[in-house]
């Protein structure tokens, strides 16, 4: 159908298109530590899809962040270049509300077939193989309208039959227990997946161009449902490429970033 | 009120702090030239509480053998990697890790601040593993208005915090730039405050813009100044981070010798103490 000419993109780019497609217009998202990947995809989506998207940047309190530029750190003073800027006490305040917040951003060192995510000990909790950094404010993932959980591995070790520590919580306790949606998508370097509505699993739902199924599979700890047809993640077009690198002149997008 | 680092830490820091809370958010704003008297002067503390997100301040506090037990939802580097001493001393179980989340930390120090006997927090909380891995900061109770079961955590008091803010007067009213994160209510919640800012602050500065005054000088103990005092992180209103400060220390301290080269290359050996 497209008639575009074919542009190089990477991979941040192309999950950044994918995470702003999923946004809708007047809709409130918050992120966390290391969120230029979810920022990036709700300035696009303010610009191209999701008119009125209000979004916090995380640590900052900064609404609606300007991104001229793009930076690193969600505590960046760069970031106070926006629309509102709230403390930080009070966005933490408000996160607890249950009805304010449409789309929690997350992430994890492992994440699960339920959608749970562990940012915290990987291993025994008192004797870790491998101590995390810790979740902030993942618990607040229950109470949330949507998880869209992003992740720039995809590997067996981040994508595992079961967290070892639950940082924030997917479906694993039955959708009953959450206060909020749940996990609604999870956003790869690989490929994307929703949550079946009846087991509360992970499914398949997209491969990035260039990807078989195999290599999701085998990069996988879990094993996710596979649907009878699996789409192509649309690639980013020329005009979302250079919104995305307006915003991003240094090129965090197109670091592995 | 004006102390220097050395008299700050000497006469308000005592050898087995309680619970010491330090502020700043990431790589940013954290009190590090209090936070090196603490290592130079070989201050251990029996309890280190981060802000929700912990950087460079609570990695050298924990990788110089000082903390016993930290409290904390988040300490490593964003984008820059993971903490090296916090993993180090938590893979070998050398410290206890009090996994607490955002909202515990937050709530909590209101809890502290506003003399609450504990803290109820919203439902889904519970979900968490944070709250059963530390039976001892969190209970269950009945909500007596609903009889729901209901979360809750203790309050947070510090002995003392330490801060950081860009200026204060001479009665000790601070003057915050940019985001101020958790800080006041670290000041709020705590017995003893020392503040670190830039700078004093100019004649009339802080009647030109009373609404970035918004930690009094009744809740300040002592104000230290030290100009360029948070780097390699970032001072909001000052400079930004120092992103080749920060790898040079990520680098080195991913050995304990390295992490020790690190002291003594950066001042804080025993032998830099001055009276």
């Amino acid at each position: 159908m497209s008639t575009a000419v074919e542009v190089e993109y990477s991979t941040g780019e192309l999950m950044a298109a994918v995470m702003a497609r999923h946004l809708r217009p007047g809709e409130v998202a918050i992120m966390g530590a290391v969120s230029a990947l979810p920022q990036a995809a709700c300035r696009l989506a303010q610009l191209t899809s999701a008119p009125g998207l209000w979004f916090i940047a995380g640590g900052s309190g900064a609404v609606n962040p300007h991104l001229d530029p793009l930076v690193a750190s969600s505590c960046d003073e760069r970031l106070l270049d926006a629309d509102a800027v709230m403390t930080l006490p009070d966005v933490i305040l408000v996160e607890g509300r249950g009805d304010l917040i449409d789309i929690f951003f997350a992430g994890g060192l492992q994440i699960d077939a339920h959608g749970n995510c562990n940012l915290g000990p990987i291993g025994p909790w008192r004797h870790p193989t491998l101590r995390g950094p810790g979740g902030v404010g993942l618990p607040f993932v229950s109470r949330a309208g949507r998880v869209v959980i992003y992740s720039m591995s995809h590997d067996r070790r981040t994508f595992v039959e079961h967290v070892d520590f639950v940082s924030g919580p997917g479906f694993a306790a039955g959708s009953v227990a959450l206060h909020g949606g749940g996990p609604a998508l999870i956003v790869t370097p690989l490929c994307t997946m929703d949550f079946d509505s009846d087991t509360h699993l992970a499914r398949l739902a997209t491969l990035h161009p260039g990807v078989t199924l195999a290599q999701v599979l085998e990069s996988t700890g879990f094993a996710p449902i596979v649907p009878p047809k699996l789409e192509t993640t649309p690639v980013p077009t020329p005009d979302q490429l250079a919104i995305l690198r307006g915003l991003d002149p240094t090129g965090l997008l197109r670091g592995g970033a | 009120m004006f102390l220097s680092s050395a008299e700050a830490i000497e006469r308000l820091v005592p050898q087995g702090t309680g619970l010491l809370a330090v502020g700043g958010m990431h790589m940013h704003n954290n009190p590090m030239e209090l936070v090196r008297e603490l290592v130079r002067r070989r201050r251990g503390v029996r309890r280190l509480l981060t802000s929700p997100s912990a950087s460079l301040a609570a990695d050298l506090l924990i990788g110089a053998g000082l903390v016993d037990e930290v409290a904390t939802a988040y300490i490593g580097f964003e984008h820059l990697g993971l903490a090296p001493a916090y993993r180090r001393a938590a893979e070998s179980a050398a410290i206890n890790v009090v996994e607490l989340c955002e909202a515990a930390i937050v709530h909590g120090l209101y809890a502290g601040a506003g003399g609450l006997p504990f803290i109820a927090l919203p439902a889904g909380l519970e979900l968490s593993d944070v709250s059963s891995a530390n039976p001892e900061h969190f209970r269950t109770l009945t909500d007596p208005f609903t009889g729901d079961r209901v979360l809750v955590a203790a309050p947070l008091r510090p002995n003392v915090s330490l801060i950081h803010a860009i200026a204060a007067d001479e009665r000790g009213n601070v003057f915050f730039a940019g985001a101020h994160f958790t800080d006041r209510l670290m000041a709020m919640a705590a017995k003893t405050v020392i503040v670190q800012v830039e700078r004093m602050a100019e004649a009339g500065e802080i009647a030109a813009q009373p609404a970035e005054s918004v930690l009094p000088g009744f809740l300040v103990t002592a104000v230290v100044v030290a100009p360029r005092g948070c780097l390699p992180t970032a001072s909001h209103g000052a400079y930004g981070y120092d992103e080749p400060g920060l790898r040079a220390y990520l680098k080195l301290a991913r050995t304990a010798e390295g992490f020790t080269e690190y002291v003594q290359v950066n001042g804080m050996a025993p032998s830099e103490v001055t009276a």
